[in-house]
């Protein structure tokens, strides 16, 4: 990993590290995937990637209709809002 | 007569008998909360609210619910309608959710009153608490440490016995670790017995809330009420939840429990070997039998969970860009700006060091080394727990390496010291079964705590052993001095 690795991960990540923490950030970083890399010593040619500990089909409900249209209290949590819509830096030019 | 450090069932036959109504234990437990602010274990008190919902339950008091009118804490992970719900992170110190989490809904309808939500890591991404936006939560048994984490502030509180019980969740530890640390009892259920909906997701499928809670007994009767299919969450468990009370009280005698070999307890603090040596004699006395068992992978659960937790992470919490809630910065160029500078000022360094961890992880040319490789081992960890509990009923280990530790002396340098605290509770969040951790003694005056895992959906036998322990020991009742918090 170099400085331009963490640059790309945190633009992936939509992260900025301030530069005085870049290099902390960087020696972290190789630290922990030394420790998630010392996996690749264990013979995992017969399993089967295991995601949820359940392995269960997500179940299925009705799709009930409801008419709780609360869209005031959502849009009061936004820093910026009118009285429909979320509002953000201009898109379109 | 003082509500502190009364369990639920003593402060339930205290209003059995109108010795306290609902609004004085309210109000009392209120005023402790004020008086141990010190301690930092709550971000948002919920006073008004509280004192209104115990006068209504005093002047309707007909109920045979176990939890009318006691007061609980709430992680403030839960989101929780009309009341702020953090996540101890600067990027939600200003949200107001627009409704409630299950789990405290099913809670609050049983009668129990939020008095307030407890501090935490941030986005519960810590062993210790120490990651909070609002600053370090005390160790009730000790001011300057470390009480555990994440759910720290609920261990403090009921610890201080400010609350009889509070929620948790725990993704890798995060109710078992603090409860050992703060000397008290708490309960990860198996992944699925209780709904996620109305959590802050961490990592989604090893996230499971679980109670806190001075006894055995008084976690039976929160999961009671915490359990249950929920249609809002696709992972919740469509099965008949038990009486987890009624099952308390049943002999253990031929109770098999597995001692595993891979944990080399011999490396452990000596004390810490000694209190686990005791309280296997404490077993045998009650009948238990003692076998070595051997999960040969179990070693790699921390890379493990440090590979997919920060992978689901990252994930998560990319729904944090200031748009729709939370901190949004100012003096933005554009939208891509925008997202940016609001996450960037409104993450803490861990969870800015997780999620590009998990990034990293996800990302091409690495998804098959780092997370695919991670959820193959974890079908590993998972067999070798199928094949020990064909010939054991449960597994018993430390719940954590140490006792509570000093602000800032872990993990400050090299962050993979402060992820090694969670070596023997990690690997029941990646199978997903049930572990609770019970205290079982002190070394040099700071609480440790004895974990049981058990089998897939065997909670009710957990806190069956756990309460005959507590039964026949006297280490849950041990109180911390509270008067350096005044």
């Amino acid at each position: 990993m170099d400085q331009e690795t963490v640059r790309t991960i945190c633009y992936l990540a939509r992260l900025e590290i301030d530069k005085e923490k870049s290099e902390k950030i960087q020696h972290d970083l190789e630290t922990i995937i030394e420790l998630i890399g010392s996996l690749q010593n264990i013979d995992t040619s017969n399993a089967e990637p295991l995601f949820s500990p359940l392995e269960m089909t997500a179940f299925k409900h009705e799709d009930i209709e409801n008419s709780d249209n609360r869209k005031d209290k959502f849009l009061e949590n936004s820093a910026a809002s009118n009285e429909d819509y979320f509002l953000v830096p201009r898109v379109v030019e | 007569m003082s509500i502190q450090f009364k369990s639920i069932t003593e402060l339930r036959a205290m209003l059995n008998d109108k010795s306290i109504s609902s609004s004085e234990l309210i109000q009392e437990s209120i005023n402790l909360a004020k008086r141990y602010k010190a301690l930092n274990c709550f971000v948002t008190m919920n006073e008004e609210i509280s004192a209104k919902k115990a006068s209504s339950i005093d002047l309707n008091e007909k109920t045979n619910s176990p939890l009318s009118g006691i007061p609980l804490a709430q992680k403030d992970l839960f989101c929780t309608e009309g009341l702020r719900t953090t996540c101890s992170s600067k990027i939600l110190s200003n949200f107001i959710p627009p409704y409630t989490a299950t789990t405290v809904k099913k809670l609050e309808d049983a009668g129990s009153i939020t008095i307030g939500k407890t501090n935490m890591d941030e986005f519960a991404m810590g062993s210790s608490n120490e990651t909070s936006f609002f600053g370090n939560v005390h160790n009730p048994w000790r001011k300057g440490y470390v009480p555990g984490g994440s759910s720290g502030g609920s261990a403090a509180a009921v610890a201080a016995g400010i609350v009889p019980a509070a929620t948790g969740t725990d993704t890798g530890g995060s109710i078992r670790q603090p409860a050992a640390h703060c000397g008290i009892t708490g309960l990860k259920p198996t992944y699925g017995r209780v709904s996620r909906w109305g959590m802050i997701a961490f990592a989604s499928s090893l996230d499971q809330a679980g109670p806190l809670a001075r006894t055995a007994e008084d976690c039976a009767i929160l999961l009671n009420t915490m359990s249950g299919h929920d249609l809002k969450d696709t992972t919740s468990l469509n099965i008949e939840v038990p009486d987890f009370l009624s099952k308390l009280n049943e002999s253990i005698k031929g109770l098999k429990i597995g001692i595993i070999k891979e944990f080399n307890l011999s490396d452990l603090d000596e004390e810490v070997q000694a209190r686990f040596e005791e309280s296997k004699k404490v077993f045998e006395k009650l009948g238990a039998e003692f076998v070595d068992v051997s999960l040969p992978n179990i070693s790699a659960s921390v890379p493990t969970y440090y590979s997919i937790a920060p992978a689901e992470c990252s994930s998560n919490l990319s729904r944090f860009d200031g748009v729709r809630f939370g901190h949004r910065a100012q003096d933005t160029d554009d939208l891509n700006d925008l997202y940016i500078k609001s996450r960037s000022e409104g993450f803490g360094d861990e969870v800015k060091r997780r999620i590009l961890i998990g990034t990293y992880a996800l990302s091409a040319g690495y998804y098959d080394a780092y997370y695919k490789k991670a959820q193959q081992v974890r079908r590993l960890i998972k067999n070798d727990f199928d094949h020990v509990f064909e010939s054991v009923d449960i597994l018993m280990t430390p719940t954590s390496p140490s006792t509570a530790f000093e602000f800032g002396s872990k993990g400050t340098q090299n962050p993979v010291e402060l992820y090694l605290e969670d070596l023997f509770t990690i690997s029941s969040n990646l199978a997903g079964l049930p572990a609770i951790s019970i205290p079982h003694g002190q070394v040099n005056s700071l609480p440790v705590g004895l974990q049981l895992i058990g089998n897939f959906l065997r909670e009710d036998q957990l806190l069956n052993v756990a309460h005959i322990f507590q039964q026949n020991t006297e280490f849950h009742l041990a109180k911390p001095n509270m008067e350096n918090f005044k």
